[in-house]
């Protein structure tokens, strides 16, 4: 068990150790890279770590001597148990001669690995032709042609951008970093912010106090300042471009000074110190880059695309799930992540038909503090559940495009189940001025459709222009019309007796002929001639009008021709009634032949009057 | 294979015949009944208005239609169906509840002034029935009226004359006391002086031209009197009185 417990002290020490000793970090550069002949130049090996630094070889060049050194400086900092240690080994050292001379990458040994520092050139120009040309027109050396055209060497300050990405996608994240690259700058302030059109800018928040590391450029140490950080989103396609960001710099200028015997004395830290040297401003500009933007795949695209790009998550939270019928219940939604926050557009959750939703309150929440660009976009909505019973809130699904996996996803917030108990009282009615009566109505659901195929009319059809309207009250005045009529007739035949003689004197006649003629038929002749004179007579007397009794065949005859009768109707009346006259008259029995003859004759004459009368 | 074609074309040329425009009707209103039981409103309301289209209606048809534009959302053309239900029919409590529900969802709430008591019982009075059912009666009292009167008159009764006089007498009487409410009833009915705010909502102004001083505004679903037309204008009068011009289109008249 001891034995145990001493193995595991020993391995946890072991681990320890290894991870103290990290890698280490070597870098070589030299103060200047253009000289003179009869001029030196410092040659300085940094190296950080901790704990142990490995020892430094002495600098390999055939175009310079080392003069000088080494001067070594070293130091320990433990802040909060980490160590940190640099050392720096420096070399003064003569050029041999003229031209372009390197100085050979240092090469270091430490821990079974091997570091190399990268060649250094120096260019050296001749003292001969230097002091002429000074000679001649005090003109200056001429520098070293820059790969950078904007960078401001001369006074070896310089402004870089850096872009995360040179192609990307529409919405996507592009982080634009601003380095300074300087030697001696005491101060900066940005003159203009690089502008980025069609870009939706964010920025972080600026650093008064960047943290500075020393980076070596073509052999000149130089400290690097993160200065501005931008994140861009491109809103359009195509090539962009980042126009370049401006910024005044305070530069030290070192003091114009004799070479002496005392130089080495005040080539001293203390005598450099740059706040003993003159400052000038100078001005600092950036490149200008070039983004290219392609826009999203159309592959894949989903139709409710909410238009963000990068990494996002949705959740959906509710306040509760009880609530009473018209009490308001509160539905929330966040979408949080890195990317175009500013971009997304929510989707917008499909609420059942029941509930009364308000207009949303959306939030919006962008985090610029850390590496990229994160934020929260809330989406707060009211909503009143108007009948009761069970509530499905269906789930939201957000759609985004991720530009690390190149595809779209799509992430889901929960639906919600809301069980919503009936309420006699509601609070948003009271509040909204409804009377008592529209309160109980506000929880209801409409009336359902009528399922039975209705009476159909035509459309602009009215009753005015229908016929059973108008047949119904024809019918009705037609009733009326008739029994008005029947009465008159019925008053006119009581009260008007010539009328009522007129009007029964046909049915008269040839009820009592047939009476006559069923006699006949019986054998009775003896009174038959007497009775066809009266039955004729009597016609005659009813239709004209004149007096009942006591008419001749002379009155009638006169009546008659009065009436302007047809003559020959006259004429065989006035035979027929003679010759009545004397078979009435005519002892014994009649001839039955004769008599039957007389009858139609009668019969005939009786029908022709009742046409002319 | 003469025999199909045949009879084909027979039921191509005798088919549209044997379904009468009436049939039509049923058809498509139960087609919409049956869209609006699979709360597929949209197509509800398409065929509805085909019932419309080939020239047919009915209260129960507006009513239905009203209930699909509601679920549908429309509330505005909802409320105009109702309405237009509701001339046909102004007694059928179903009509009226769901018009009330839904005039309860109609963001402007005027305060309707209390009617004159005298104006309100006509009013009642004359909504008892429809124009039909109107005409319907004064035409079966004219006609026992008639009836009564040619009793009174070709029968000879004795007995009853008196009271039968005294009958038809009243019965001709109300048939004439009946016509008003008729008359006022198809008035009433014909009448497009009344229209329903279709549009979420609409600008009044105070001339029927674009850029006049704007008076109020008006609301989705709500019930204003059309006084007057110009051009594509409407002026409108509210139940509290305020009058304005509306762009016509606005409008859906009941």
């Amino acid at each position: 068990m001891k034995k145990v417990l001493k193995y595991t002290l020993l391995m946890i020490l072991v681990t320890l150790q290894i991870s103290q000793a990290k890698d280490i970090k070597i870098s070589a550069y030299v103060d200047r890279n253009t000289i003179d002949l009869d001029d030196t130049i410092t040659f300085t090996v940094k190296i950080d770590g901790t704990g142990n630094l490995p020892d430094v070889p002495p600098p390999e060049s055939d175009g310079f001597v080392v003069i000088s050194g080494p001067s070594q400086s070293s130091s320990i900092q433990i802040i909060n148990g980490k160590i940190t240690a640099f050392k720096t080994v420096q070399w003064q050292l003569a050029p041999t001669r003229s031209g372009a001379q390197e100085i050979k990458p240092i090469t270091i040994k430490f821990r079974r690995k091997r570091y190399k520092t990268p060649a250094i050139h120096v260019t050296v120009n001749d003292r001969q032709k230097s002091s002429k040309s000074s000679r001649s027109g005090n003109v200056p050396a001429p520098q070293t042609v820059s790969p950078r055209p904007r960078q401001n060497n001369k006074n070896n300050v310089f402004l870089k951008t850096r872009v995360s990405k040179k192609t990307l996608y529409k919405g996507e994240e592009l982080i634009v970093s601003f380095d300074l690259y300087y030697q001696n700058v005491r101060t900066y302030a940005p003159q203009k912010l690089p502008d980025a059109k069609g870009f939706w800018t964010e920025q972080f928040p600026e650093n008064r106090n960047p943290p500075i590391e020393t980076v070596v450029v073509d052999g000149i140490a130089y400290k690097k300042a993160t200065i501005r950080r931008l994140a861009l989103f491109p809103t359009i396609t195509g090539e962009l471009l980042i126009d370049p960001m401006i910024i005044n710099c305070e530069i030290v200028v070192p003091r114009q000074r004799r070479r002496s015997v005392f130089d080495d004395f005040f080539d001293d830290s203390f005598f450099t110190d740059p706040l003993l040297g003159s400052t000038k401003v100078v001005e600092v500009q950036s490149d200008p880059v070039t983004i290219n933007v392609i826009d999203l795949p159309v592959q894949g695209k989903p139709d409710e695309f909410s238009g963000g790009v990068g990494s996002f998550s949705i959740e959906s939270s509710i306040d509760t799930l009880q609530i009473k019928q018209d009490q308001a219940l509160t539905l929330r939604y966040k979408i949080s992540g890195s990317g175009n926050i500013n971009g997304i557009k929510l989707p917008t959750p499909q609420f059942p038909t029941n509930v009364e939703v308000f207009e949303p309150k959306i939030e919006r929440l962008v985090n610029n503090k850390g590496k990229s660009i994160r934020g929260s976009v809330s989406c707060e909505y009211v909503i009143i559940p108007r009948s009761s019973g069970q509530l499905h809130i269906p789930a939201l699904t957000l759609n985004y495009f991720d530009p690390n996996r190149k595809r779209y996803q799509s992430k889901s917030a929960p639906g919600f189940n809301v069980s919503v108990q009936p309420n006699e009282q509601s609070s948003i009615a009271r509040s909204a001025g409804f009377r008592k009566e529209e309160i109980s109505l506000l929880g209801t659901d409409i009336r359902f459709i009528m399922r039975e195929s209705p009476k159909w009319q035509k459309i602009g059809s009215t009753v005015f222009n229908q016929l059973w309207f108008w047949m119904l009250n024809v019918i009705s005045l037609s009733i009326i019309g008739a029994s008005l009529a029947f009465r008159w007739w019925m008053d006119k035949l009581e009260n008007n007796s010539m009328f009522a003689r007129r009007r029964r004197a046909l049915s008269k006649t040839t009820a009592s002929l047939k009476a006559l003629e069923s006699e006949m038929g019986a054998g009775k002749y003896e009174t038959v001639c007497d009775r066809l004179d009266r039955i004729l007579t009597g016609f005659i007397a009813d239709k004209i009008g004149l007096p009942v009794s006591g008419v001749g065949a002379k009155e009638i005859s006169t009546a008659l021709s009065d009436k302007k009768i047809d003559p020959t109707i006259i004429k065989s009346v006035e035979t027929v009634l003679k010759e009545l006259e004397q078979y009435r008259f005519l002892p014994g029995d009649p001839e039955k032949q004769k008599i039957r003859k007389l009858v139609g004759r009668v019969n005939d004459l009786v029908a022709q009057l009742n046409k002319v009368l | 294979m003469q025999k199909y074609i045949k009879l084909f074309w027979l039921l191509f040329t005798v088919y549209p015949f044997v379904i009468s425009a009436q049939d039509n009707a049923d058809f498509y209103f139960q087609k919409g009944n049956e869209y609006y039981m699979e709360e597929n409103y949209p197509e509800a309301v398409r065929q509805y208005e085909s019932v419309l289209n080939i020239g047919y209606e009915s209260p129960e048809l507006y009513f239905n239609l009203g209930n699909a534009y509601y679920k549908s959302g429309q509330l505005g053309k909802a409320i105009l169906n109702y309405e237009r239900a509701l001339k046909k029919k102004p007694q059928d409590k179903n009509i009226q509840f769901n018009l009330k529900l839904a005039n309860l969802r109609v963001k402007d709430r005027i305060e309707v002034p209390p009617e004159f008591f005298l104006f309100r019982w006509n009013r009642k009075i004359v909504q008892l029935l429809s124009t039909r059912n109107w005409a319907w009666f004064v035409a079966a009292l004219f006609f026992l009226a008639s009836v009564l009167t040619s009793i009174f008159v070709v029968g000879e009764i004795n007995r009853f004359k008196r009271q039968l006089k005294i009958a038809a007498i009243t019965l001709f009487f109300c048939a004439g006391l009946i016509m008003m409410p008729l008359i006022q009833r198809y008035q009433m009915e014909k009448s497009r002086a009344y229209g329903v705010v279709l549009s979420s909502h609409s600008k009044s102004l105070a001339a029927p031209q674009e850029g006049s001083t704007e008076l109020f505004i008006v609301h989705e679903g709500t019930k204003v009197r059309i006084l007057d037309t110009d051009g594509d204008w409407s002026k409108i009068e509210l139940i509290d009185g305020k009058q304005g011009w509306i762009l016509s289109l606005d409008l859906g008249i009941i």
